[in-house]
């Protein structure tokens, strides 16, 4: 080899050297990293989430986790790349994973923003782990006015109502009262919240006992909302189809059995209702909505559900993020967009363009008791999934009143309830 | 080998003989280091997860040693029982099923002219991805009559009214509906392997029973049984029973959620109780269920411990003298069968085209056809995004396995005797571990080479699953290469590299068949895509899997994302199925 080559080829290494590093550093000082955020949301609720986040001033990362965020977070834990900032759907989540030194704690002024008992459901032993970015209002009837003319302002009311409709369809080609999405577990838990809210007063605390994994799941308010959801459940043609046919429909094909085969006359949902009504309904007859009816004179359920953010890890890109995730303005592209319903108190309710989020706003602002989504809150498998928890328990409990086994049903249900608080809380 | 002088000529003498050309050749030095990728990959992602679930069936974190606790609990649970005699049923009912339908249309299809139409008709399901099935049955037996097709007609020939229609998807009878689905995904499989057992199958034997007076019967039972049938129908058995660990797919897409319980089996089971980490309980119930896998998987190999299948002949020259073709009573049969395995097809297809309102509101039939889910699907991120995360993974993952595992059979190839057969019973186990039952630990190894919840840790272990099927067929076809040819080439004073090169060309239609396979299964996949994918990871068996949870309101977009999932799969598996099955069998099991 002649030393012409040699110098070649040394200056061809040292240049390649050069250039390597020269790239590493400016991949480092010119592109800081971007913020990443996990979220359960995806396609059009993924879009609007993006919309809101090119009104921050930093680059960030949105990571689409899907329905199982939690196992999406406790593999990334495993790897060390945990993301900077999380949206968990369940209160739950928050407390498990400060229980387990994964979070951040925030500025304890964020809490101020929300409603006083959501604010609390995010603590643990005092200190603030999450901050509310999303709410679901979960205590509306919706009704076809043409058949339920009038809001039906108590249980009586409905019960009443549904019989006469059910005596009306009972061989005819007519609508059924009630159309129910019993294949989807959290359609029966969100039911059983709301009368289990209406039958218990704020001062008993036995909604949030249970919870809390404190109460009693045999106890009597837990058998009173039982016996009068046996009561309307077990009317003979309450349902489309009846109670096994129920248990075979989800809970988007409940609403368009409402809005678009007139096989039913009521629907039980949150607010997200109205997005499935508009695509299916389309130039038909439109849903109309009431509170959830009030029971024995008692003030009428407000249940909520919503997704929380966390920090975790200790990052500081996080914690920026979701304080500002917090502010007035930052969702308004959501807004505009509707669909959307704000937990922030400082979201004035007259921001909405669409007007049923903003009554609702109003609603969950002028609440006297906002009652947290209880099986969001129960912990370990007793929160429910399809075929096991608190789903099960109320899909079982389902079958067996539109089977015709309402005797009994109540004491197996509160059974079986208790034992699974047991095994969640690790009780024999 | 030696040399002799018999009559005056050199002479070489092959003492060593092919079966024993394994001493001829030994494997020691270099060559075992070729084994060391697939020894890595399946000692980290298989059999460390599958002792560390041996342990924790055993022990627990803060107790140690509890001895059996962990079993009683497991299988002490109500359920327990339900689900371990349903997981029962399946192993045995459904390869009864799917062996004896597989035979029947195999023979039925044979030798006549439509019969190549109607085999291309029934291996169409087993190209689709499970999910697909899913879907598709789904939609048939949708509970509403309006939409359902098969509860339409279930309800006009019992005379009731809607609301009375049998319901298949309900708690009675879904598990019947999941077998038929089933049964409709894997016949196809039984009659390809059928039939090449029955092509191998010399006509003189036929005649040989007919002209000492045999009649019918004798010949299926003396020309066709003994000679073959028994061992075929074994492997179509072993193969349809291990495989019904694949319900795990139908089972979450068909079944809705207030029936998942009664349509429940181990591998649903075990994911549910486990939640991808690793638990006492749930790891009793997988060690259980490995068991059971590891029994079953030794009793099918006692069967089949003989040539499978037998070594052919030259091809005997029979064009002009074959039998008869089958009775018209039989082509009919055959034709029927085709033309019930289109009705699915045929209605994925048809509610693909159309408005997915329509789909959720009437039936395919009531509704005009337009192409507007397509149409979305086209403009949709999402899907394309599935669609070229799913081809870059089943490309890397399918040229990862070629290569690792053309290295290990290389050496494993010379192994004779008892070894061989313990490498081919050790890598046949461990190429149907359920993955359920190790996702727990699997994930911890993951986690320790930062790749949990990536798509680097996805292609992983997709590739630690694929390695030992492939190796074995590989080892196979390398082992019964003609001693002769390969002693040439080695003598030729090759490399190991350029020699593995050589084998591979040698192999291709094993070479194709592994590819073919690993690449469908890798596209088809929901479970380790449910199991181990992250964000960075969008695989298409998710992508359908999460359309379904609005089942009804998705069905227009989900069947049209269906059709478009299956054409890959679908264009593979027709064009290289004789490959497929060719490269399957053409190494002996040993």
């Amino acid at each position: 080899m002649t030393p012409h080559g040699r110098a070649t080829r040394r200056t061809v290494l040292r240049l390649a050297a050069t250039a390597t590093t020269a790239a590493t550093v400016a991949a480092c000082s010119h592109q800081p990293l971007p913020t990443q955020v996990a979220v359960v949301w995806s396609s059009d609720e993924l879009q609007r989430f993006r919309e809101v986040l090119d009104g921050y001033d930093r680059q960030v990362q949105v990571i689409s986790a899907g329905d199982d965020i939690d196992a999406f977070l406790r593999a990334r834990h495993l790897a060390g790349t945990s993301p900077d900032v999380a949206i968990l759907p369940r209160p739950g989540l928050v407390t498990e994973y400060a229980q387990r030194g994964w979070l951040t704690e925030l500025d304890d002024a964020l809490a101020t923003r929300f409603p006083v008992n959501l604010g609390d459901l995010l603590r643990v032993q005092g200190r603030l782990y999450g901050v509310w970015v999303k709410a679901a209002h979960k205590s509306l009837l919706w009704h076809l006015p043409s058949l339920v003319p009038q809001p039906l302002r108590t249980w009586d009311e409905l019960v009443s109502r549904t019989h006469e409709l059910a005596a009306e369809a009972n061989g005819a080609e007519r609508p059924a009262p009630l159309s129910i999405g019993a294949a989807d577990g959290w359609v029966l838990t969100d039911w059983f919240e709301n009368v289990l809210a209406a039958v218990t007063r704020e001062e008993d605390g036995t909604y949030e006992a249970l919870a809390r994994g404190w109460a009693d799941w045999q106890s009597k308010p837990v058998r009173d909302a039982l016996d009068l959801l046996a009561g309307l459940w077990s009317i003979d043609g309450a349902f489309p189809g009846g109670g096994r046919r129920a248990l075979l429909t989800q809970h988007e094909e409940s609403v368009i059995q409402v809005v678009a085969r007139r096989r039913a006359a009521m629907v039980f949902g949150a607010d997200f209702v109205d997005a499935v009504a508009e695509r299916f309904g389309r130039g038909r007859e439109q849903l109309e909505w009431s509170r959830f009816p009030t029971v024995r004179g008692g003030a009428g359920p407000l249940v909520v559900g919503g997704d929380a953010a966390v920090v975790l890890g200790g990052s500081a890109r996080g914690a920026d993020l979701v304080r500002w995730l917090t502010g007035e303005r930052s969702f308004q592209p959501w807004l505009d967009a509707g669909g959307y319903l704000s937990p922030n108190l400082t979201v004035p309710p007259d921001r909405y363009q669409d007007t049923l989020r903003g009554q609702l706003a109003a609603e969950i602002r002028s609440a006297g008791v906002l009652r947290f989504d209880l099986s969001d809150r129960l912990p370990g498998v007793f929160t429910g999934s399809d075929g096991m928890g608190i789903w099960r328990i109320m899909q079982d409990f389902f079958a067996d009143v539109t089977h015709g086994r309402v005797p009994g049903a109540v004491d197996r249900a509160t059974r079986q309830l208790a034992l699974a608080a047991r095994q969640a809380a690790g009780r024999p | 080998m030696t040399d002799v002088r018999v009559l005056g000529e050199i002479a070489v003498l092959d003492d060593v003989g092919p079966p024993r050309r394994g001493r001829a050749y030994p494997a020691a030095g270099a060559t075992s280091a070729l084994l060391l990728p697939a020894a890595l990959l399946l000692g980290g992602l298989l059999v460390w997860p599958v002792l560390r679930t041996l342990h924790a069936s055993l022990t627990t974190p803060t107790e140690g040693f509890v001895g059996l606790t962990h079993f009683r609990t497991a299988l002490g649970a109500p359920d327990a029982p339900a689900v371990v005699g349903r997981t029962l049923i399946w192993a045995l009912l459904v390869p009864t099923l799917v062996t004896a339908l597989g035979y029947l249309l195999a023979a039925a299809s044979r030798r006549s002219t439509e019969g190549g139409l109607v085999r291309l008709i029934l291996v169409v399901p087993i190209a689709l991805p499970l999910v697909v099935t899913g879907v598709t049955f789904r939609l048939m037996y949708d509970p509403d009559p309006a939409r359902g097709v098969a509860t339409l007609l279930a309800t006009r020939l019992l005379g009731r009214t809607a609301d009375e229609a049998p319901q298949f998807l309900g708690p009675g009878l879904v598990t019947v509906s999941l077998m038929s689905a089933f049964v409709w995904a894997w016949v196809g499989l039984a009659v390809l392997v059928f039939r090449s057992a029955l092509d191998a199958l010399p006509p003189s034997l036929t005649d040989a029973v007919r002209a000492y007076g045999g009649n019918r019967r004798d010949v299926l039972w003396d020309a066709q049984w003994r000679p073959l049938l028994l061992r075929t129908v074994a492997v179509v058995f072993a193969l349809v029973a291990l495989g019904t660990a694949r319900t795990f797919d139908l089972i979450l897409i068909m079944a809705p959620g207030s029936v998942r319980d009664e349509a429940s089996v181990l591998a649903v089971h075990v994911w549910q109780t486990s939640a991808g980490s690793t638990s006492g309980p749930a790891a009793a119930l997988g060690v259980v269920w490995l068991a059971a896998v590891a029994v079953g998987m030794l009793v099918a190999a006692l069967f089949v411990r003989q040539a499978w299948p037998p070594p052919r002949g030259p091809d005997p020259a029979v064009a002009a003298e074959q039998p008869a073709a089958p009775r018209w009573l039989t082509r009919l049969v055959a034709a029927l069968a085709a033309i019930a395995w289109l009705v699915p097809l045929g209605v994925l297809i048809a509610t693909s085209l159309h408005t997915p309102e329509d789909a959720a509101v009437r039936g395919w039939w009531a509704a005009a056809a337009r192409p507007d889910a397509y149409q979305k699907l086209v403009r949709s991120d999402e899907l394309q995004r599935a669609l070229v995360f799913t081809l870059l993974l089943a490309t890397v993952v399918t040229l990862a396995v070629l290569i690792v595992a053309l290295l290990a059979a290389y050496p494993l190839a010379w192994l004779t005797g008892p070894t061989a057969q313990v490498t081919g019973v050790l890598l046949m186990g461990a190429a149907i571990v359920p993955v359920q039952v190790i996702a727990g630990p699997v994930n911890e190894v993951l986690g320790a080479v930062l790749s949990a919840g990536t798509a680097r840790g996805l292609a992983l272990v997709h590739i630690a699953l694929g390695v030992p099927f492939a190796v074995l067929v590989l080892r196979n076809a390398f082992a019964d290469l003609p001693a002769e040819q390969v002693r040439r080439a080695r003598v030729s004073g090759r490399r190991w590299w350029s020699m593995v090169w050589w084998l591979a060309r040698h192999n291709v239609r094993a070479v194709v068949a592994v590819a073919v396979l690993e690449f469908v299964q890798v596209w088809n996949d929901l479970v380790v895509g449910l199991l181990f994918s992250g964000p960075d990871a969008a695989p298409l068996g998710l992508f359908l899997y999460g359309q379904t949870r609005h089942f009804v309101a998705n069905s227009g977009a989900l069947a049209a994302s269906s059709v478009i999932a299956s054409l890959l799969p679908l264009l593979l598996v027709v064009l290289a199925r004789r490959q497929l099955v060719a490269g399957l069998v053409s190494g002996r099991t040993r």
